[in-house]
């Protein structure tokens, strides 16, 4: 029988939206997965609000709508309380870099295993159209007309020095290639981060910048085992509009490291332990005094 | 002087922080405990690590206190500023200080022998129990506990005291003495909770020092009460059982997430222990200002539970019905604490601890579909955990259909507004078979509070004629008909409250329509003794 994703919600992204490109990644990545053993009901997608939240919507997989921001310190929950879920986050721009830059930074440093999907549009979408940490400096958005003055945030750069085991970036426009990293980061153990440049054709679309620049690191001599070398392939863009720049994607860095799960020994869920609590007066005894 | 039995006496023990006030307050309140004595130790400590003065008031009686005195006539000074803050009748001090009235222990002596510095309270201790008449082979056996160093200390001091009281020995069992706190830790633990979530914030945080010594436990500190609060609702969703804590500041960088819990009815409980606000305020003082908007944080309308515990065994039982509302009825339960239940000691008795609700797991495992949001007469939707079955399980904080997918149709929305009031109504109804008041004493004028002033107004009400306490043990969902019966021909309806607006009141007149300007407020960041609630009744 194959594998049913589909949901009865209707799909409200714009026509030719990149976030269509990680919609099908997703699923192609998942069906994939439940033909090589994962059972469906094993994944979880946590979302956050965006445009980019509404996969949630569009998939038929247990799933949590969190809200702006906290997509990772709500998967780390699930994390903890049921090693067994395999749990898919699926995060904007603004979302990871804006509202819960803290998050992020943690979760890498907590070597999280989670597979983490931020939709980078480079642009605060839903709300129509404001600049994000990881907008081009000079964008001429809604909030930032006389143009954005700051320069934008690397966080490929951000999630190698914050300690992440598998740093990514995929292009929404290349699902084949985004099937097979989000393939790779759900097989990692610990934190998967894949950057996907997502092209919003209504607010922030790059796409001819990215077509004529982008190159895969799987087709270089890149060593995904050497952290300098990745640091290094990943000053070659800085999310900018730099007319020279040459775009990578693929796995920029892969590393074993202790997981935050490993290091709280969590292997059971919660709900299948069946621990019973001592009685109410055993629990008070060690405060008796006569 | 204790031959008359029932009359209650303190003892002020004071000092720098770092030497060891708190510890000596304790273990002579567990040494009068262990003679058959009621017992309260309050606890005053500003917030630094070191220096400052910090002291304890431990009362002791015969019977039953909940309370601490002003102005304890035996003061135990482990400085000199102890000397001079604290009028007494008779002082106990080490070599820094002579006192005109009291004994003075040579402390430098001690030195020579071995017992070092730091143990400068033990050796106090010891000389006050010594005064006190509590026989020194209890003394040394409950200051076993710091190692035998300590008890050395400990007959050091003892055997330079002086005779001064006789402590009599009471044939009594079955007495306990914790800190709420400890109470509301234990209460999770005889839940079974399966994760203890938090960010250290005064007068919560020992709770989670508590907790993570416990194996059964997994106690987690993450990088901020935003990650904590949405961490805690990720793990309830995945199917554990889980606790958060915090205080004031704390509980506002959560509040996003409680209109989450309010809206993707994945259970969550949280520990609210309040302090003196607005902002930093006074961080280690006590303060029951955050009342109403632990009834009213978040946006949108949802339901909610929060209970009031005022003493040890009343937040080990709350804090099992908080689980039990949140986990069967899919509810955000707030126990709502402070500095003085959290930090002080009470003496409780076994039968004060027994819960009203069993530990229990709601879960449901269907076989053929399952709905997240079902539409059910009561409002509650049976939850089920991801993984567990072979359906799809969702959690979102968009309003949704009954399988949790995102809608904006106006009759949907309706339609799980109207499931939510329902569950509203059905939780108001569990509630009422639990103890959602209290009512104390009798008489036609009426003192009505809630939480920790329980303890400073039942030992008040024993000097009042004519008066009762109501207490609110639920300020949400709220006793209404219970309270307007209970109020009715009331002649008098005073409002004890460590605030200074009274916000009981303004509770009692949304939810009743009865008014009263009668208030006897205290926003001193103190909490209430008897004697400041008599002097002000009057
Ligand atoms: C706490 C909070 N602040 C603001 C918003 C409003 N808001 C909704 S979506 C959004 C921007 C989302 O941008 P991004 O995360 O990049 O997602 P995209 O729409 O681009 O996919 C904002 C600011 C919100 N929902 N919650
Ligand atoms: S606004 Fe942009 S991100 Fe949102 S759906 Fe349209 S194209 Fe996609
Ligand atoms: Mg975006």
């Amino acid at each position: 029988m194959k594998l049913s994703l589909e949901t009865k919600a209707e799909n409200t992204w714009c026509l030719g939206c990149g976030d269509f490109g990680i919609l099908t990644a997703l699923k192609e990545a998942v069906t994939q997965l439940v033909e090589e053993g994962y059972k469906k009901e094993e994944f979880v997608l946590v979302s956050g609000i965006g445009c980019h939240g509404k996969i949630y919507d569009y998939v038929d997989l247990n799933g949590f709508y969190s809200i702006h921001g906290r997509v990772l310190p709500t998967a780390l929950g699930i994390r903890m309380a049921n090693p067994d879920l395999k749990v898919l986050g699926f995060a904007g721009d603004g979302d990871t870099y804006a509202e819960g830059i803290s998050h992020f930074i943690h979760a890498a440093r907590y070597n999280l295993d989670v597979t983490f999907v931020v939709h980078n549009n480079q642009v605060f979408a839903l709300t129509t159209g404001q600049a994000t940490p990881t907008t081009q400096k000079g964008f001429k958005g809604k909030s930032t007309p006389e143009g954005k003055w700051d320069e934008p945030l690397n966080p490929i750069l951000l999630a190698l020095s914050a300690g992440a085991t598998f740093v990514a970036r995929g292009y929404a426009y290349d699902v084949k290639h985004l099937t097979w990293l989000m393939k790779e980061g759900v097989k990692h153990k610990g934190f998967a981060f894949i950057d996907v440049i997502q092209p919003c054709v209504t607010f922030h679309n790059i796409t001819p910048y990215v077509r004529e620049r982008i190159y895969k690191l799987e087709d270089t001599d890149h060593d995904p085992s050497n952290l300098e070398a990745a640091m290094e392939k990943a000053r070659e863009w800085n999310y900018d509009m730099d007319p020279n720049a040459k775009i990578p994607i693929g796995i920029f860095y892969r590393a074993k490291k202790e997981t935050i799960e490993e290091g709280f020994g969590r292997k059971v869920p919660f709900y299948r332990m069946e621990k019973l609590p001592k009685p109410w007066e055993e629990v008070i005894e060690e405060k008796r005094i006569v | 002087m204790f031959s008359s039995p029932s009359v209650r006496r303190s003892v002020l023990i004071g000092g720098q922080a770092g030497q060891g006030v708190a510890k000596a307050a304790e273990l002579l309140g567990k040494m009068f405990v262990r003679l058959g004595y009621y017992v309260f130790n309050y606890r005053d400590y500003p917030s630094l690590i070191r220096g400052g003065h910090n002291f304890n008031v431990i009362t002791f009686s015969d019977e039953r206190i909940f309370s601490h005195d002003e102005d304890p006539p035996i003061v135990v000074a482990l400085d000199k500023r102890t000397v001079d803050t604290h009028k007494a009748e008779f002082y106990i001090t080490g070599s820094f200080y002579t006192p005109d009235r009291g004994i003075q222990i040579n402390t430098n002596e001690a030195l020579k022998q071995g017992i070092p510095p730091v143990s400068q309270n033990v050796i106090l201790l010891g000389a006050l129990a010594k005064y006190l008449g509590i026989p020194k082979s209890i003394g040394k056996e409950v200051v076993g506990e710091l190692g035998p160093l300590n008890v050395k200390a400990f007959e050091f001091g003892y055997d330079r005291s002086v005779d001064g009281e006789r402590a009599g020995r009471i044939p009594r069992k079955g007495l306990y003495f914790l800190t709420g706190n400890e109470a509301i830790a234990l209460g999770a633990l005889a839940w079974g909770i399966d994760m203890y979530i938090a960010y250290p914030m005064t007068p919560s945080t020992p709770v989670l020092h508590f907790l993570a010594k416990r194996k059964e436990v997994v106690t987690l500190q993450l990088e901020n009460e935003i990650a904590v609060v949405n961490a805690a609702l990720g793990a309830s969703y995945a199917g554990a059982n889980v606790m958060v804590g915090t205080s004031g500041g704390g509980f506002a960088l959560m509040n996003e997430a409680l209109s989450l819990q309010g809206m993707s009815e994945v259970p969550l409980v949280v520990y609210l222990a309040q302090r003196m606000g607005p902002s930093t305020g006074v961080p280690t003082y006590t303060s029951q200002g955050d009342m109403l908007y632990a009834l009213h944080a978040g946006h949108g309308e949802f339901p909610r539970v929060v209970v009031a515990p005022g003493d040890p065994a009343e937040a080990f039982r709350m804090t099992m019905e908080a689980f039990y509302l949140a986990y069967r009825y899919r509810v955000l339960s707030i126990i709502l604490g402070d500095k003085h239940l959290g930090e002080s000691h009470y003496t409780m008795l076994k039968e004060e601890f027994r819960p009203l609700v069993r530990p229990e797991r709601f879960y449901v495992f269907p076989k053929d579909g399952y709905k997240s949001y079902e539409d059910t007469p009561d409002g509650v939707s049976p939850m089920a955990v991801p993984g567990s079955i072979p359906f799809t399980v969702r959690a979102t904080s968009y309003e949704h259909d009954e399988y949790g997918i995102t809608t904006e149709e106006a009759h949907e929305i309706e339609k799980m507004v109207e499931k939510r009031l329902r569950k509203a109504e059905t939780v108001e109804q569990a509630v009422s078979s639990l103890k959602p008041l209290d009512v104390y004493g009798e008489g036609e004028k009426v003192i009505l509070s809630w939480g920790s002033t329980k303890g400073a107004i039942l030992d008040a009400l024993k000097g009042l004629k004519d008066w009762k306490f109501v207490k609110i043990n639920y300020l949400k969902p709220f006793p209404r008909r219970e309270v307007m019966n209970v109020l009715e021909d009331a002649k008098r309806i005073v409002i004890v409250e460590n605030t200074s607006t009274g916000q009981i009141g303004k509770l009692l007149a949304m939810e009743t329509g009865i008014i009263t300007e009668d208030k006897i407020l205290r926003y001193d960041a103190r909490p209430f003794t008897p004697e400041y609630i008599r002097r002000r009744l009057v």
